[in-house]
Protein backbone atom coordinates (compact mmCIF):
# COMPACT_ATOMS: atom_id res chain seq x y z
CA UNK A 1 0.00 0.00 0.00
CA UNK A 2 1.42 3.21 -0.78
CA UNK A 3 0.67 6.79 0.93
CA UNK A 4 -2.00 7.32 -1.86
CA UNK A 5 -3.67 4.42 -1.49
CA UNK A 6 -3.68 4.70 2.36
CA UNK A 7 -4.92 7.79 2.74
CA UNK A 8 -7.88 6.87 -0.17
CA UNK A 9 -9.04 3.89 1.99
CA UNK A 10 -9.20 5.78 5.50
CA UNK A 11 -12.88 6.56 6.20
CA UNK A 12 -12.41 7.82 9.58
CA UNK A 13 -9.33 9.15 11.62
CA UNK A 14 -9.79 6.21 13.82
CA UNK A 15 -9.89 3.44 11.50
CA UNK A 16 -5.94 3.58 10.79
CA UNK A 17 -4.51 2.71 14.12
CA UNK A 18 -3.44 -0.61 13.11
CA UNK A 19 -1.86 0.53 9.37
CA UNK A 20 1.17 -0.77 9.29
CA UNK A 21 1.65 1.88 6.56
CA UNK A 22 2.29 4.52 8.98
CA UNK A 23 4.91 2.57 10.98
CA UNK A 24 7.01 2.38 7.85
CA UNK A 25 6.40 5.51 6.44
CA UNK A 26 7.05 8.78 8.79
CA UNK A 27 5.57 11.37 6.20
CA UNK A 28 2.30 9.95 7.06
CA UNK A 29 2.66 9.14 10.13
CA UNK A 30 3.44 12.72 10.79
CA UNK A 31 0.33 13.86 8.48
CA UNK A 32 -1.89 11.16 10.56
CA UNK A 33 -0.39 12.46 13.94
CA UNK A 34 -1.61 16.34 12.74
CA UNK A 35 -5.07 15.13 11.72
CA UNK A 36 -5.25 13.45 15.27
CA UNK A 37 -4.67 16.99 16.37
CA UNK A 38 -6.85 18.20 14.64
CA UNK A 39 -9.44 15.60 15.89
CA UNK A 40 -8.69 16.56 19.29
CA UNK A 41 -9.33 20.36 18.67
CA UNK A 42 -13.03 19.47 16.85
CA UNK A 43 -13.76 17.93 20.44
CA UNK A 44 -12.33 20.49 21.89
CA UNK A 45 -14.77 23.02 20.33
CA UNK A 46 -17.57 20.78 20.09
CA UNK A 47 -17.35 20.62 24.10
CA UNK A 48 -17.20 24.44 24.41
CA UNK A 49 -20.48 24.12 22.20
CA UNK A 50 -21.69 21.58 24.21
CA UNK A 51 -23.92 23.55 26.37
CA UNK A 52 -25.01 26.25 23.61
CA UNK A 53 -28.57 25.83 22.76
CA UNK A 54 -31.93 27.38 21.41
CA UNK A 55 -33.37 29.77 24.26
CA UNK A 56 -36.48 28.96 25.50
CA UNK A 57 -38.78 31.26 23.76
CA UNK A 58 -38.37 29.06 21.04
CA UNK A 59 -39.89 26.59 22.91
CA UNK A 60 -42.15 28.59 24.03
CA UNK A 61 -43.60 29.87 20.55
CA UNK A 62 -43.32 26.81 19.10
CA UNK A 63 -45.61 25.12 21.92
CA UNK A 64 -47.66 28.53 21.07
CA UNK A 65 -48.02 27.40 17.28
CA UNK A 66 -48.45 23.62 17.97
CA UNK A 67 -51.17 24.42 20.08
CA UNK A 68 -53.15 26.93 17.55
CA UNK A 69 -52.20 24.21 14.93
CA UNK A 70 -53.55 21.06 17.25
CA UNK A 71 -56.38 23.71 17.98
CA UNK A 72 -57.54 24.29 14.25
CA UNK A 73 -57.37 20.52 13.53
CA UNK A 74 -59.67 20.14 16.16
CA UNK A 75 -62.26 22.78 14.78
CA UNK A 76 -61.70 21.32 11.45
CA UNK A 77 -64.62 18.82 11.63
CA UNK A 78 -66.90 21.64 12.66
CA UNK A 79 -65.78 23.48 9.60
CA UNK A 80 -66.99 21.28 7.51
CA UNK A 81 -70.50 22.32 8.68
CA UNK A 82 -69.90 25.62 7.90
CA UNK A 83 -70.91 25.82 3.73
CA UNK A 84 -73.44 23.84 4.83
CA UNK A 85 -75.29 26.04 7.38
CA UNK A 86 -74.44 28.85 4.92
CA UNK A 87 -76.33 27.15 2.00
CA UNK A 88 -79.00 26.13 4.07
CA UNK A 89 -79.59 29.93 5.98
CA UNK A 90 -79.59 31.14 2.50
CA UNK A 91 -82.37 28.96 1.08
CA UNK A 92 -84.22 29.47 4.02
CA UNK A 93 -84.00 33.64 3.40
CA UNK A 94 -84.98 33.01 0.17
CA UNK A 95 -88.10 30.70 0.69
CA UNK A 96 -89.34 33.15 3.72
CA UNK A 97 -88.94 36.42 0.74
CA UNK A 98 -90.60 34.47 -1.43
CA UNK A 99 -93.42 33.14 1.07
CA UNK A 100 -93.83 36.83 1.63
CA UNK A 101 -93.87 38.34 -1.37
CA UNK A 102 -96.54 35.90 -2.48
CA UNK A 103 -98.48 36.45 -0.16
CA UNK A 104 -98.60 40.18 -0.42
CA UNK A 105 -99.26 40.15 -3.89
CA UNK A 106 -102.07 37.38 -3.60
CA UNK A 107 -104.65 39.77 -2.22
CA UNK A 108 -103.77 42.16 -4.67
CA UNK A 109 -104.39 40.60 -7.32
CA UNK A 110 -107.46 39.41 -6.26
CA UNK A 111 -108.51 42.84 -5.23
CA UNK A 112 -111.21 44.52 -7.74
CA UNK A 113 -109.72 47.44 -9.36
CA UNK A 114 -110.64 50.39 -7.84
CA UNK A 115 -113.66 52.27 -9.87
CA UNK A 116 -114.16 55.93 -8.67
CA UNK A 117 -117.63 55.76 -10.58
CA UNK A 118 -118.66 52.33 -11.04
CA UNK A 119 -120.21 50.14 -8.97
CA UNK A 120 -120.68 46.18 -10.41
CA UNK A 121 -123.70 44.40 -8.56
CA UNK A 122 -125.47 41.76 -9.24
CA UNK A 123 -129.21 42.47 -10.15
CA UNK A 124 -132.25 40.57 -9.31
CA UNK A 125 -133.55 41.20 -13.26
CA UNK A 126 -137.23 41.72 -11.90
CA UNK A 127 -136.81 43.77 -9.55
CA UNK A 128 -135.33 46.85 -10.20
CA UNK A 129 -136.00 47.80 -13.92
CA UNK A 130 -138.28 50.16 -13.43
CA UNK A 131 -137.40 53.72 -14.48
CA UNK A 132 -134.57 52.21 -16.91
CA UNK A 133 -134.55 53.58 -20.33
CA UNK A 134 -134.09 51.25 -23.39
CA UNK A 135 -131.00 51.89 -25.42
CA UNK A 136 -131.95 51.50 -28.96
CA UNK A 137 -129.97 48.45 -29.48
CA UNK A 138 -131.98 47.21 -26.74
CA UNK A 139 -134.56 44.62 -28.98
CA UNK A 140 -131.35 43.26 -30.45
CA UNK A 141 -129.69 42.36 -27.50
CA UNK A 142 -132.67 41.02 -25.48
CA UNK A 143 -132.80 38.28 -27.87
CA UNK A 144 -129.39 37.28 -27.54
CA UNK A 145 -129.06 37.85 -23.61
CA UNK A 146 -132.28 35.56 -23.62
CA UNK A 147 -130.63 32.78 -25.77
CA UNK A 148 -127.74 33.31 -23.02
CA UNK A 149 -130.04 32.62 -20.14
CA UNK A 150 -131.44 36.52 -19.41
CA UNK A 151 -127.97 37.23 -17.31
CA UNK A 152 -127.72 40.90 -16.88
CA UNK A 153 -125.50 43.04 -14.32
CA UNK A 154 -126.33 46.63 -13.04
CA UNK A 155 -123.44 49.17 -13.17
CA UNK A 156 -123.57 52.53 -11.77
CA UNK A 157 -121.44 54.92 -13.62
CA UNK A 158 -121.33 59.12 -13.28
CA UNK A 159 -121.51 60.14 -16.67
CA UNK A 160 -122.21 63.77 -17.97
CA UNK A 161 -125.84 65.51 -18.31
CA UNK A 162 -124.96 66.23 -22.08
CA UNK A 163 -125.89 62.21 -22.37
CA UNK A 164 -129.35 62.77 -21.26
CA UNK A 165 -129.75 65.27 -23.92
CA UNK A 166 -128.51 62.32 -26.32
CA UNK A 167 -131.56 60.25 -24.85
CA UNK A 168 -133.72 62.82 -25.61
CA UNK A 169 -134.21 64.16 -21.89
CA UNK A 170 -134.76 68.19 -21.13
CA UNK A 171 -131.08 69.07 -19.62
CA UNK A 172 -130.10 72.77 -19.19
CA UNK A 173 -127.66 73.80 -21.70
CA UNK A 174 -125.67 74.94 -19.35
CA UNK A 175 -125.59 72.44 -17.33
CA UNK A 176 -124.30 69.77 -19.61
CA UNK A 177 -121.14 69.39 -18.06
CA UNK A 178 -122.27 68.49 -14.92
CA UNK A 179 -121.88 64.94 -14.32
CA UNK A 180 -124.82 62.74 -12.90
CA UNK A 181 -124.87 59.28 -11.99
CA UNK A 182 -126.51 56.89 -13.73
CA UNK A 183 -127.01 52.73 -13.57
CA UNK A 184 -126.58 51.33 -16.99
CA UNK A 185 -127.87 47.65 -17.34
CA UNK A 186 -125.78 44.68 -19.07
CA UNK A 187 -126.13 41.65 -20.66
CA UNK A 188 -124.37 39.13 -19.95
CA UNK A 189 -122.44 39.42 -23.47
CA UNK A 190 -121.55 43.00 -22.11
CA UNK A 191 -123.58 45.50 -24.00
CA UNK A 192 -125.68 48.21 -22.58
CA UNK A 193 -129.13 47.36 -22.89
CA UNK A 194 -130.92 50.53 -20.58
CA UNK A 195 -129.79 53.20 -18.91
CA UNK A 196 -131.60 55.05 -15.67
CA UNK A 197 -130.55 58.50 -14.33
CA UNK A 198 -130.56 58.85 -10.58
CA UNK A 199 -130.74 62.47 -10.19
CA UNK B 1 -26.28 12.83 16.65
CA UNK B 2 -24.47 11.26 20.52
CA UNK B 3 -27.72 12.87 22.79
CA UNK B 4 -28.14 9.49 24.52
CA UNK B 5 -30.96 9.35 26.91
CA UNK B 6 -29.80 8.92 30.31
CA UNK B 7 -31.70 6.14 31.60
CA UNK B 8 -32.31 2.44 30.72
CA UNK B 9 -36.04 2.71 29.67
CA UNK B 10 -36.89 2.42 26.27
CA UNK B 11 -37.19 5.66 24.38
CA UNK B 12 -38.78 6.30 21.53
CA UNK B 13 -37.20 6.90 18.58
CA UNK B 14 -37.58 10.46 16.20
CA UNK B 15 -40.25 8.43 14.04
CA UNK B 16 -42.22 7.63 16.97
CA UNK B 17 -42.54 10.77 18.62
CA UNK B 18 -43.10 12.21 14.71
CA UNK B 19 -46.48 10.41 14.65
CA UNK B 20 -47.69 10.81 17.91
CA UNK B 21 -46.94 14.55 16.94
CA UNK B 22 -48.81 14.61 14.23
CA UNK B 23 -51.93 13.16 16.03
CA UNK B 24 -51.84 15.82 18.42
CA UNK B 25 -49.56 15.02 21.02
CA UNK B 26 -48.32 18.05 22.49
CA UNK B 27 -45.61 15.82 24.41
CA UNK B 28 -44.00 14.23 21.98
CA UNK B 29 -43.39 17.35 19.99
CA UNK B 30 -41.76 18.58 22.98
CA UNK B 31 -39.91 15.59 23.34
CA UNK B 32 -38.86 15.96 19.84
CA UNK B 33 -37.73 19.43 20.10
CA UNK B 34 -35.69 19.00 23.10
CA UNK B 35 -33.79 15.76 21.42
CA UNK B 36 -33.27 18.05 18.39
CA UNK B 37 -33.00 21.39 18.88
CA UNK B 38 -29.40 21.88 20.28
CA UNK B 39 -27.72 20.57 16.98
CA UNK B 40 -29.98 22.13 14.99
CA UNK B 41 -29.39 25.54 16.77
CA UNK B 42 -24.79 25.13 16.76
CA UNK B 43 -25.08 24.08 13.41
CA UNK B 44 -26.44 27.26 12.49
CA UNK B 45 -24.59 29.12 14.46
CA UNK B 46 -21.53 27.68 13.35
CA UNK B 47 -22.57 28.03 9.57
CA UNK B 48 -23.64 31.71 10.15
CA UNK B 49 -21.86 33.24 13.12
CA UNK B 50 -24.97 34.82 14.40
CA UNK B 51 -27.31 33.71 17.19
CA UNK B 52 -30.42 35.85 16.17
CA UNK B 53 -30.43 33.55 12.46
CA UNK B 54 -29.45 30.28 14.69
CA UNK B 55 -32.02 31.29 16.41
CA UNK B 56 -34.96 31.91 12.99
CA UNK B 57 -33.06 28.64 11.85
CA UNK B 58 -34.21 26.23 15.10
CA UNK B 59 -37.38 27.47 14.85
CA UNK B 60 -38.27 27.44 10.84
CA UNK B 61 -37.34 24.00 11.19
CA UNK B 62 -39.44 22.73 13.53
CA UNK B 63 -42.43 24.93 12.07
CA UNK B 64 -41.35 23.41 8.81
CA UNK B 65 -41.63 20.26 10.78
CA UNK B 66 -45.49 21.00 11.82
CA UNK B 67 -46.79 21.46 8.50
CA UNK B 68 -48.50 18.29 7.39
CA UNK B 69 -46.83 18.42 3.92
CA UNK B 70 -43.29 18.56 5.45
CA UNK B 71 -41.82 16.24 3.16
CA UNK B 72 -40.21 13.99 5.33
CA UNK B 73 -40.06 10.39 3.59
CA UNK B 74 -38.57 7.65 6.59
CA UNK B 75 -37.26 5.57 3.61
CA UNK B 76 -35.17 8.21 2.15
CA UNK B 77 -33.48 9.07 5.44
CA UNK B 78 -33.57 9.34 9.33
CA UNK B 79 -35.24 12.63 10.18
CA UNK B 80 -32.55 14.07 12.00
CA UNK B 81 -30.97 13.87 8.68
CA UNK B 82 -33.86 15.70 7.30
CA UNK B 83 -34.10 18.56 10.09
CA UNK B 84 -30.07 19.04 8.85
CA UNK B 85 -30.83 19.28 5.54
CA UNK B 86 -33.70 21.96 6.48
CA UNK B 87 -31.66 23.55 8.31
CA UNK B 88 -28.78 24.11 6.00
CA UNK B 89 -31.55 25.34 3.42
CA UNK B 90 -32.49 28.02 6.01
CA UNK B 91 -28.98 28.98 6.45
CA UNK B 92 -28.04 29.36 2.98
CA UNK B 93 -31.04 31.37 2.36
CA UNK B 94 -29.83 33.79 5.14
CA UNK B 95 -26.48 33.48 3.97
CA UNK B 96 -27.27 34.66 0.48
CA UNK B 97 -29.73 37.15 1.29
CA UNK B 98 -27.19 39.22 3.85
CA UNK B 99 -23.93 37.94 3.12
CA UNK B 100 -23.46 37.11 6.05
CA UNK B 101 -20.24 35.05 5.42
CA UNK B 102 -18.68 36.66 8.72
CA UNK B 103 -16.71 35.40 11.77
CA UNK B 104 -18.97 34.71 14.67
CA UNK B 105 -19.78 37.55 16.74
CA UNK B 106 -18.78 36.91 19.76
CA UNK B 107 -18.61 40.10 20.90
CA UNK B 108 -22.32 40.97 20.85
CA UNK B 109 -24.77 41.12 24.09
CA UNK B 110 -26.85 38.25 23.12
CA UNK B 111 -23.70 35.54 23.09
CA UNK B 112 -22.48 33.64 25.71
CA UNK B 113 -19.47 32.74 25.20
CA UNK B 114 -19.29 28.47 25.58
CA UNK B 115 -17.59 26.95 28.54
CA UNK B 116 -14.37 25.60 27.66
CA UNK B 117 -13.38 21.91 28.63
CA UNK B 118 -11.89 22.37 32.77
CA UNK B 119 -8.20 22.20 32.62
CA UNK B 120 -6.35 22.80 35.78
CA UNK B 121 -3.13 24.34 34.21
CA UNK B 122 -3.84 27.46 33.21
CA UNK B 123 -1.12 28.09 30.65
CA UNK B 124 -2.46 24.67 29.25
CA UNK B 125 -5.89 26.49 29.26
CA UNK B 126 -4.55 29.76 27.77
CA UNK B 127 -2.51 27.36 24.65
CA UNK B 128 -5.67 25.39 24.62
CA UNK B 129 -7.89 28.35 24.48
CA UNK B 130 -5.93 30.12 21.58
CA UNK B 131 -5.76 26.64 19.90
CA UNK B 132 -9.68 25.66 19.84
CA UNK B 133 -10.28 29.76 19.10
CA UNK B 134 -7.83 29.41 15.93
CA UNK B 135 -9.43 26.22 14.92
CA UNK B 136 -13.19 27.78 15.21
CA UNK B 137 -12.11 30.43 13.07
CA UNK B 138 -10.13 28.27 10.63
CA UNK B 139 -13.13 26.48 10.29
CA UNK B 140 -15.73 29.67 9.45
CA UNK B 141 -13.69 30.55 7.34
CA UNK B 142 -13.81 27.76 5.32
CA UNK B 143 -15.89 27.86 1.95
CA UNK B 144 -19.39 27.18 2.41
CA UNK B 145 -19.26 23.78 1.36
CA UNK B 146 -16.41 22.15 3.13
CA UNK B 147 -17.61 24.30 5.88
CA UNK B 148 -21.22 22.31 6.68
CA UNK B 149 -19.55 18.95 6.42
CA UNK B 150 -16.75 19.65 8.78
CA UNK B 151 -19.90 21.33 10.91
CA UNK B 152 -22.20 18.32 10.82
CA UNK B 153 -19.69 15.17 11.26
CA UNK B 154 -16.71 16.74 12.84
CA UNK B 155 -18.24 19.54 15.29
CA UNK B 156 -21.54 17.56 15.67
CA UNK B 157 -20.82 14.39 14.83
CA UNK B 158 -23.54 13.29 12.70
CA UNK B 159 -23.21 10.10 10.90
CA UNK B 160 -22.14 10.36 7.04
CA UNK B 161 -25.27 8.90 5.99
CA UNK B 162 -27.54 11.53 7.78
CA UNK B 163 -24.81 14.06 6.88
CA UNK B 164 -25.50 12.82 3.15
CA UNK B 165 -29.06 13.21 3.39
CA UNK B 166 -28.94 16.79 4.84
CA UNK B 167 -26.70 17.80 2.13
CA UNK B 168 -28.50 16.44 -0.46
CA UNK B 169 -25.19 14.61 -1.81
CA UNK B 170 -24.16 10.51 -2.24
CA UNK B 171 -21.96 9.61 0.96
CA UNK B 172 -19.06 9.60 -0.75
CA UNK B 173 -19.07 13.04 -1.84
CA UNK B 174 -19.04 13.78 1.98
CA UNK B 175 -16.09 11.95 2.66
CA UNK B 176 -13.97 13.69 -0.22
CA UNK B 177 -15.50 16.99 1.28
CA UNK B 178 -14.40 16.41 4.76
CA UNK B 179 -11.43 15.13 3.23
CA UNK B 180 -10.54 18.47 1.81
CA UNK B 181 -11.69 20.25 4.34
CA UNK B 182 -9.28 18.69 6.68
CA UNK B 183 -6.36 19.27 4.73
CA UNK B 184 -7.29 23.03 4.40
CA UNK B 185 -7.86 23.59 7.98
CA UNK B 186 -4.90 21.92 8.53
CA UNK B 187 -3.00 24.06 6.27
CA UNK B 188 -4.75 27.36 7.76
CA UNK B 189 -3.29 26.38 10.94
CA UNK B 190 -0.13 25.36 10.11
CA UNK B 191 0.10 28.98 8.11
CA UNK B 192 -1.43 30.55 11.25
CA UNK B 193 1.60 28.90 13.23
CA UNK B 194 4.56 29.80 11.12
CA UNK B 195 3.45 32.84 9.41
CA UNK B 196 7.03 33.59 8.20
CA UNK B 197 7.02 29.96 6.87
CA UNK B 198 3.67 30.63 5.30
CA UNK B 199 5.51 34.18 3.81
CA UNK B 200 8.24 32.10 2.99
CA UNK B 201 6.19 29.61 0.57
CA UNK B 202 5.18 32.89 -1.53
CA UNK B 203 7.61 33.48 -4.59
CA UNK B 204 7.44 37.22 -6.01
CA UNK B 205 8.22 36.81 -9.37
CA UNK B 206 8.76 40.91 -9.90
CA UNK B 207 8.71 43.52 -7.79
CA UNK B 208 6.22 46.50 -8.56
Amino acid sequence: MNCQEFWNTIPELGDCESSRHLLECPACAARMSRHRELEAGFRAVAAGFRRVEAPPRVEARLRSAFRRQTGSESRAPSRRWIPVVTWAAAFAAMFALAAFLVRDRQPEAARPPVQRTIELAMLQPQADYDGFIPLPNSAGVAADDAADGDDVNLVRVEVPRSAMIALGLDVSADREEELVEADILLGSNGIARAVRFLD
Amino acid sequence: MNERPMTSAPVETDDELLLRMQSGDEEAFLTLYRRRQAGLFRFALHMSGSMPVAEDVTQEVFLALLREDCGYAPDRGTLSGYLFGIARKLVLRHLDRGRLDVVLDTDSDDFAQPELAVLDDPLLDLTRREGIDALRRAVQALPRRYREVVVLCDLEEVDYADAAVALGCPIGTVRSRLHRARGLLLEKLHQERNPRQALGTLKPVRCV
